[in-house]
């Protein structure tokens, strides 16, 4: 914040680098971000160690990957909250299909049918039928939860294949430090970021989400972008569902509950626009990040459920209220 | 463009009910109606129809502060978790004060107070009210449990308590009594009065409601404390029903309640609703959920058929209406 | 609602400066207790139970909140782990969901004992019986009711999504049938295992047919919600018998008091359960052999013999020791989860 309060700031060369990664807003978020990181050292001595600031890392990796691809249907100009439910879904024929072939990739490309399913569903609703998306997703949320709860006969699936390769893609460790689920959703969110901020596709979908009658304008088939924007969503969080399968070692038809708003939370956070066209995957990525160090620290200090609620709630308004507040200023 | 070819071979009179206002939610109630009778003996009974009344009352008082909100175009996501508390504050303010009026009081204010809250972050601090009120919803959420550890108990024994919710006027019960006097007093407000024109206004078009010298504004700030205050009013119904003050209920009460606003037909857009069609789609909604479990069928089923009907209704609004811009 | 905001504000402070403090006390063991959902009657009582047990023992106890989110309780285990806790005791949210996160405590060497329900790959879990308490309440009922009672009708308001739920509620109606055989469950219901929830389920049900002899709850929210849904459809309570379980809190004593239709309770004893966790912790730590299942006991009570086991003055209750520890467990539950 310090950073972004002053408009006289000298214009070095690492000022300007850091100009053309991220924004203003951006570098806000990340000087929030290590100051819940000081907080918190001075408050336990188990916050500041490789492991557990490394083990947060690991745990954000799934609201990671939902929150990214909620940016992308909203900076697309849609809203997607069917990922909580889908998220319990994809992990059913990826746990059933790998009991019975012993193959992970095969119980991957299950979970992904059934997630790029979803997603298309989400869309041909939202991009081609012209229904609310907010409502489309709203009304999956439940039908996909209660199809997993007539799937299951709301039983968890135990997953007894029992692959050394499933267990560590949710809880192996590289170098036995870095936790391979944040390493996954690591460099799939710097490639969602290289599509969003480096492609020609990328420049189309913030149009589409910034003005969809300029884009049809212009030519785009804003259709289609919009459609696409909810297959990368469902994508994302089939992903996000395999990982979440792997720390469980199953299949739980009630995962997942909850996770959309946390994640439109983190998003708008982030500095993601709810009117679409605007914000950036970086953005979106530390606010993800700076409420699950929050939440971690206040688990540390073991501040009860009853406060990381209330002060999550006011972590957010008062975040999006700066930032209505420095854009009603510009 | 598609959608004008469509729909050529249906017959003319069946478009022209369901092109109609309520059309479309007129012929789903009775066929609901039709339907569940002949395939359930006990459907049709008067004790059955009270039963549903009752059900329907709760989310029917909060949902016709909610169709007022969306026609404003903003939405209030902490109506659940403020029935919840709400419901503790009735509960406790009534064992302090052995008082039935001053605990539903308290228990308005304390509603309305949240949405005056609610209104002074969407409409000061400019917060998307989605997002402020999942806020809010979150810091409800927590505040109970603050509040209170666990549920709050009826020590005062005020034999016209529990009539609040059980009682019946003339043979209606209570609350549905309390619900048809909110939805009556809201579809004439917004039906027949200037101020129900400025809340339309206020959600299609901002600018010109501030040309025309008005505040759209204040007219969204008293959408936010109505429903809030509705909340409160909805809270007392429940302290009574339950008998006590639950800091866990009103899960997903949020959800049915905007679930049952849109499928009256009320725009998430802004600008465009129906007293009269929430009360019917609350109706559909609750005869649903009832039906469910007359005909023993799965109760998983609960919640995967209104989110069917939800969309559904959607998909026949924007046929009828035709493509939408957007 | 302003002032609550202002106090929270103070409170936070405080509660940052106090809990450090306490997590630094280097006294006897720390134990770190990872709870299903700490905002319910039933957990706060067991964490009740833990920390009496580990104040007589000289241990503390720190405790994180999983909330219901599997992914929270993982998590909540890593951060337990990275603290460097003697030992962790567990409930888990869903029993499938934890076996990873077993494997890698036993890897790191953290002795860990579960709550609730057992789990693949586990050293020891801590538990009632489901089953038979629901089956000693259906006994009870059934006694109470006269083994000549003829079709005794009863509802069922359930919970199918949990195993422990679903053992409960067949437990009652095979308990039940042991005396009176004649005796049928006419309404199965889901009613969410909260009031509210239960309180809607069960007025359709009610409408539907409401020739009920026994309501069944299969904690106390639902067995209450039920009883509301009784009163508000207007019908008599004069023969009606509500058997609710749990013993979670104070909402079954209010009701109990007042010599209705509530008339039996399933007690599960939940501060009982923390001090037996506290008790199988410390000893797992230190390397004693300890049996695979732990069970805490259960009874069926009715409003006479519950002030015995709790002591209540309408604001709080509490648990008397000596009779509770007096109680018997069974060597091993009639039915588990894995025979359904």
């Amino acid at each position: 914040m310090p950073l972004s309060a002053n408009p006289a700031l000298p214009q070095n060369m690492l000022s300007r680098t850091l100009r053309k990664v991220a924004g203003q807003s951006e570098i806000a978020l990340f000087v929030s971000l290590v100051l819940i990181v000081i907080v918190f050292s001075s408050l336990s001595e188990y916050f500041l160690t490789t492991r557990n600031l490394t083990n947060v890392l690991g745990q954000a990796s799934i609201i990671l990957l939902i929150a990214t691809g909620v940016a992308v249907a909203l900076i697309g100009g849609e809203v997607d909250i069917s990922v909580g439910s889908l998220v319990a879904a994809v992990a059913l024929p990826l746990v059933e299909i790998m009991n019975a072939t012993g193959s992970l990739s095969l119980g991957i490309l299950g979970a992904l049918v059934l997630g790029l399913m979803i997603g298309a569903i989400n869309g041909y609703l939202s991009a081609y039928l012209r229904i609310n998306s907010l409502i489309v997703t709203l009304g999956m949320l439940f039908l996909i939860r209660g199809g997993v709860y007539l799937w299951t006969n709301k039983r968890a699936q135990a997953d007894t294949a029992y692959l050394d390769s499933f267990f560590a893609i949710g809880n192996g460790k590289a170098f036995g430090i870095m936790p391979i689920p944040a390493i996954i959703a690591g460099v799939i969110v710097l490639m969602v970021m290289f599509i969003m901020h480096k492609t020609r596709f990328g420049r189309r979908i913030y149009a589409a989400g910034g003005s969809a009658e300029v884009a049809r304008m212009v030519g785009y088939d804003v259709r289609r972008i919009k459609f696409i924007c909810f297959l990368i969503s469902s994508t994302l969080a089939t992903i996000a569902g395999i990982l979440l399968a792997s720390r469980l070692g199953a299949a739980v038809h009630t995962s997942g509950q909850g996770y959309e708003f946390q994640a439109i939370a983190a998003v708008v956070l982030g500095g993601v626009s709810l009117a679409g066209g605007r914000g950036n995957i970086l953005g979106a990525a530390l606010g993800v990040l700076i409420l699950a160090y929050l939440s971690n620290g206040l688990g540390m200090i073991n501040a009860p459920t009853e406060w990381q609620l209330v002060i999550t709630g006011i972590v957010i308004v008062a975040a999006v209220s700066l930032d209505s507040y420095k854009k009603s200023k510009e | 463009m598609r959608d004008l070819t469509d729909d050529d071979r249906s017959g003319a009179l069946l478009r022209r009910v369901f092109n109609s206002e309520y059309g479309f939610l007129v012929v789903v109630l009775t066929l609901l109606v039709v339907g569940l009778s002949l395939a359930a003996t006990n459907f049709l009974t008067p004790s059955n129809a009270v039963a549903i009344l009752h059900q329907s009352s709760l989310v029917l008082i909060v949902a016709v502060g909610m169709t007022f909100l969306l026609i404003t175009a903003e939405v209030d996501i902490s109506v659940g978790a403020n029935l919840a508390f709400a419901s503790c504050v009735v509960m406790d303010v009534i064992n302090q004060t052995n008082s039935v009026a001053l605990g539903a009081l308290a228990g308005i204010a304390f509603g309305a107070g949240v949405g005056l809250i609610n209104a002074f972050v969407t409409l000061v601090l400019k917060v998307n009210s989605l997002i402020g009120t999942i806020a809010m919803m979150m810091a409800l959420q927590g505040g109970v449990y603050l509040y209170t550890r666990e549920a709050v108990q009826n020590h005062h024994q005020i034999e016209i308590f529990p009539k609040i919710a059980t009682g019946f006027i003339l043979g209606i019960p209570v609350p549905v009594v309390f619900a048809a006097v909110v939805a009556l007093a809201g579809w004439f407000y917004l039906a027949r009065t200037r101020g129900g024109r400025l809340v339309f206004a206020s959600g299609a078009n901002e600018a010109a409601v501030r040309l025309s010298g008005y505040s759209p504004a204040r007219v969204k700030f008293g959408a936010f404390v109505m429903t809030g205050a509705l909340v409160g009013l909805a809270a007392v119904i429940l302290a009574s029903l339950l008998n006590a003050g639950q800091p866990t209920a009103g899960t997903g009460f949020e959800l049915t309640v905007i679930a049952a606003v849109l499928l009256g037909g009320t725009s998430l857009m802004g600008g465009r609703g129906t007293i009269l069609g929430t009360v019917l789609a609350v109706l559909i909604l609750k005869i649903i959920d009832n039906g469910i479990i007359m005909l023993r069928w799965n109760q998983d089923l609960q919640i995967i058929v209104p989110g069917l009907v939800l969309i559904l209704a959607l998909y026949m609004d924007q046929k009828k209406r035709g493509p939408a811009h957007g | 609602m302003k002032s609550t905001h202002v106090l929270s504000a103070v409170a936070i402070a405080a509660a940052l400066s106090g809990t450090t403090a306490l997590a630094q006390d280097g006294e006897g063991l720390r134990i770190g207790y990872i709870v299903n959902y700490a905002t319910h009657e039933w957990y706060q009582n067991v964490i009740l139970g833990m920390e009496q047990r580990a104040e007589q023992l000289g241990h503390t106890v720190e405790v994180i909140d999983a909330n219901l989110d599997m992914a929270r309780q993982v998590a909540a285990a890593e951060d337990f782990m990275a603290r460097e806790m003697d030992v962790i005791i567990m409930t888990p949210v869903n029993e499938e969901g934890v076996v990873p996160i077993l494997r890698r405590a036993r890897a790191d060497g953290v002795p860990i004992v579960l709550e609730g329900n057992p789990a693949p790959g586990m050293q020891t879990v801590v538990a009632i019986c489901d089953y038979d308490t629901g089956y000693l309440a259906g006994v009870a009922a059934g006694e109470a009711l006269g083994a000549d009672a003829e079709g005794i009708r009863v509802m069922n308001v359930g919970l199918p999504l949990l195993s422990a739920t679903i053992l409960r509620s067949r437990g009652f109606m095979d308990g039940l049938q042991t005396v009176i055989p004649s005796a049928e469950m006419v309404h199965d219901l889901d009613g969410g295992g909260n009031p509210d929830r239960s309180q809607e389920v069960s007025a359709a049900a009610l409408a539907a047919d409401s020739d009920i002899d026994v309501i069944y709850g299969i904690n106390d929210s639902s067995a209450l919600g039920a009883l509301q849904a009784w009163r508000a459809a207007g019908l008599p309570e004069d023969d009606l018998m509500v058997v609710g379980t749990g013993a979670e809190g104070l909402a079954f004593l209010n009701e109990m008091q007042t010599e209705g239709p509530y008339q039996l309770e399933a007690a599960m004893f939940p501060e009982k359960i923390g001090f037996t966790a506290i008790d199988t912790a410390v000893a797992l730590f230190n390397g004693e052999e300890v049996p695979e299942y732990v069970i805490s006991p259960t009874t069926a009570l009715t409003l006479g013999e519950v002030s015995s086991y709790y002591s209540y003055d309408g604001e709080s209750r509490e648990i008397q020791w000596d009779a509770v520890n007096a109680l018997e467990a069974p060597e091993q539950c009639m039915m588990y989860a894995s025979d359904l």
